[in-house]
């Protein structure tokens, strides 16, 4: 088994500017947001994003002004609306959204899994979202019974950025047994040609072994791993720690204004050398245990 | 808010208080709810649209389950079957993670699946804008391109639409909610009315009834316009009309939406929703 555990910025490097990245994460778990920050601070831009309930890593892509283009079921703040700048991103014409529905989202992760270049579904049938979006979503017969479908293109990225529970050197990562499963990161991690995970903790392999079945992302689709403690904050981890309602709540403070938004990102991604920094920013280890969970007795995390 | 009570009493749990607007149309859909139903509940946000999405919803569920549908049972982000006599005290992540379950399939693909081959019953839907068709828009007000507002997206919404034969559109009574034809068309229900939403494809289904604070509405069986089904207590025909920024179907004579009963007052109150959690607002 190749190692493949590297430094953030390591793992990172090869993401350029004009790149085509799927982001894992699901509403208010697992946005990999110290990734997203480190791509902010390196000045990466002009990107095409693929998600899933996207909430504060494309919400910050967007304040930078890094993002080209989205694709994806929802971006929003979940229990806090809107997201800010997003929306203001996209009100003034600068983001090209391209919307899809779940299965949607879902054929096309499974098709670009699969090597294929499309798969059916019916859902969009009479909807703006396939109207508006001819290149994307493509009306034919089922070649079997004559019924109208659509071909909903491939998600195929350059890179996949996923945040993951616990992890070895080798790039296996798994998942607790009691989770939040509202997401589809491992059908994310298995579309991805280079794909790249930051985990909460790097484990031992022996430990890894002893369970291969909570395995959700195989070393072997992996290219970089990293180890980022806390690093969906402010966002939670499911069974690890919760969101910070503080930290989130001053984010979409500023986020109220262009110009609040990028000193929150000068303060928080452009001036922060690493992600030690930043967990220093907020407070420190100590600040953030503060938002660890009760651990569940079923769980290793 | 004031506004959503009937009479501006205090009810507190086990109160004897006149039902409140929540109360009385929590009570309508429980009622539409069928033994053995599987509903879709979608994770709604916050305040009065957490209210909206989830907080009606799953009451109405869970007073079915305790009255006629034992076996109705409740898809919920993606948890299936939640234990609804146990419903999260706040909305931060661990009370989710927390909530037990029958089921957590691994990913939510897995509930796409079943969504697309009709698993589904019911489901609960609220929109910024609804159009006299009953389509329903939560993408963009304005251009697409460059709208007025952007909104989330679509999430699964397109999919209920699609694939939910008996789908609950809940939502305030508003005429810049109720537009005689939406910005965007997210999630397609009669669309053009008539058989426009067979002829594009689509199953038999699309929005059953649309539950709002003054007023139960549905869709005429031929015209697929929306309809008006009965009017709230105390709530006049001109103040819905008012309300809606195109002409509904007016039958003759229209009821009022029947008030819940004792019992079902008292298993809101004092069971389901005791701390007010659900039907905060």
């Amino acid at each position: 088994m190749k190692e493949k555990l590297v430094s953030l910025e390591d793992a990172l490097a090869p993401v350029t500017s004009g790149s085509t990245i799927a982001i894992g994460g699901s509403l208010l778990r697992r946005q990999p947001n110290a990734a997203i920050r480190s791509l902010i601070r390196r000045g990466v831009t002009d990107l095409t994003v693929q998600t899933w309930a996207a909430t504060t890593a494309t919400d910050m892509l967007a304040a930078a002004g890094a993002l080209r283009r989205y694709e994806g079921i929802y971006t929003g703040m979940f229990s806090y609306g809107l997201a800010p700048n997003f929306r203001r991103a996209v009100e003034s014409g600068a983001i090209e959204v391209r919307d899809f529905s779940e299965t949607a989202m879902v054929a096309r992760f499974r098709a670009a899994t699969q090597g294929l270049a499309f798969l059916p579904i019916k859902t969009l049938l009479g909807s703006d979202i396939a109207d508006k979006n001819p290149e994307q979503i493509r009306p034919f017969s089922c070649p079997f019974t004559g019924e109208k479908l659509q071909a909903v293109a491939a998600a195929t990225s350059d890179f996949t950025i996923v945040h993951g529970y616990v992890g070895d050197k080798y790039g296996n990562v798994q998942w607790p047994i009691v989770r939040d499963s509202d997401d589809i990161d491992q059908m994310i991690a298995s579309a991805g040609k280079r794909v790249i995970v930051t985990v909460e903790k790097i484990i031992p392999h022996e430990e890894i072994k002893k369970r291969p079945t909570l395995t959700y992302i195989p070393g072997n689709w992996v290219e970089a791993i990293v180890e980022v403690p806390y690093g969906a904050h402010p966002v939670s981890v499911d069974a690890m720690y919760d969101e910070d309602d503080a930290h989130l709540t001053d984010y979409l403070e500023r986020s109220r204004s262009a110009a609040g938004a990028a000193a929150y990102l000068d303060e928080y991604a452009r001036a922060i050398p690493s992600h030690s920094a930043y967990i220093a920013k907020v407070g420190g280890l100590s600040a953030l245990n503060r938002l660890d969970v009760q651990p569940n007795e079923l769980n290793h995390v | 808010m004031s506004e959503n009570k009937i009479v501006s009493a205090a009810d507190a749990p086990g109160s004897t208080a006149p039902a409140t607007t929540n109360e009385l149309v929590t009570a309508v859909i429980a009622r539409e709810i069928r033994d053995g139903d599987l509903a879709f509940v979608g994770v709604g946000t916050n305040g009065r649209a957490f209210t909206l999405a989830v907080g009606i919803p799953l009451t109405a569920v869970r007073l079915a389950q305790m009255l006629h549908a034992p076996s109705a049972a409740v898809y919920w982000g993606n948890l299936l079957e939640p234990d609804l006599s146990s419903v999260p005290a706040d909305l931060k992540q661990d009370s989710f993670t927390r909530w037990q379950a029958a089921a957590s399939p691994s990913d939510t693909g897995v509930k796409c699946d079943m969504l697309a081959r009709r698993a589904f019953d019911v489901c609960f839907d609220s929109a910024a804008q609804v159009d006299r068709f009953g389509n329903l828009n939560i993408t963009a007000i304005g251009d697409y391109r460059k709208p007025k507002v952007r909104l989330v997206g679509c999430l699964a919404q397109p999919e209920h639409f699609a694939f939910v034969p008996r789908p609950i559109v809940v939502v305030d009574l508003d005429r810049r909610v109720f537009v005689e034809k939406v910005d965007f068309i997210t999630s397609v229900g009669h669309l053009h009315g008539g058989r426009s939403r067979e002829e594009a494809g689509l199953q038999p289904g699309g929005p059953h009834l649309v539950v709002t604070d003054k007023a139960i509405l549905d869709f005429e069986p031929e015209s697929k316009l929306m309809r008006i089904r009965s009017l709230h207590p105390g709530v006049t025909l001109e103040e819905v009309l008012d309300r809606l920024s195109f002409r509904p179907v007016v039958p003759d004579s229209i009821p009022t939406t029947p008030l819940p009963t004792e019992r079902e007052l008292d298993l809101i109150r004092r069971v389901i929703d005791p701390n007010r959690v659900l039907l905060r607002v």
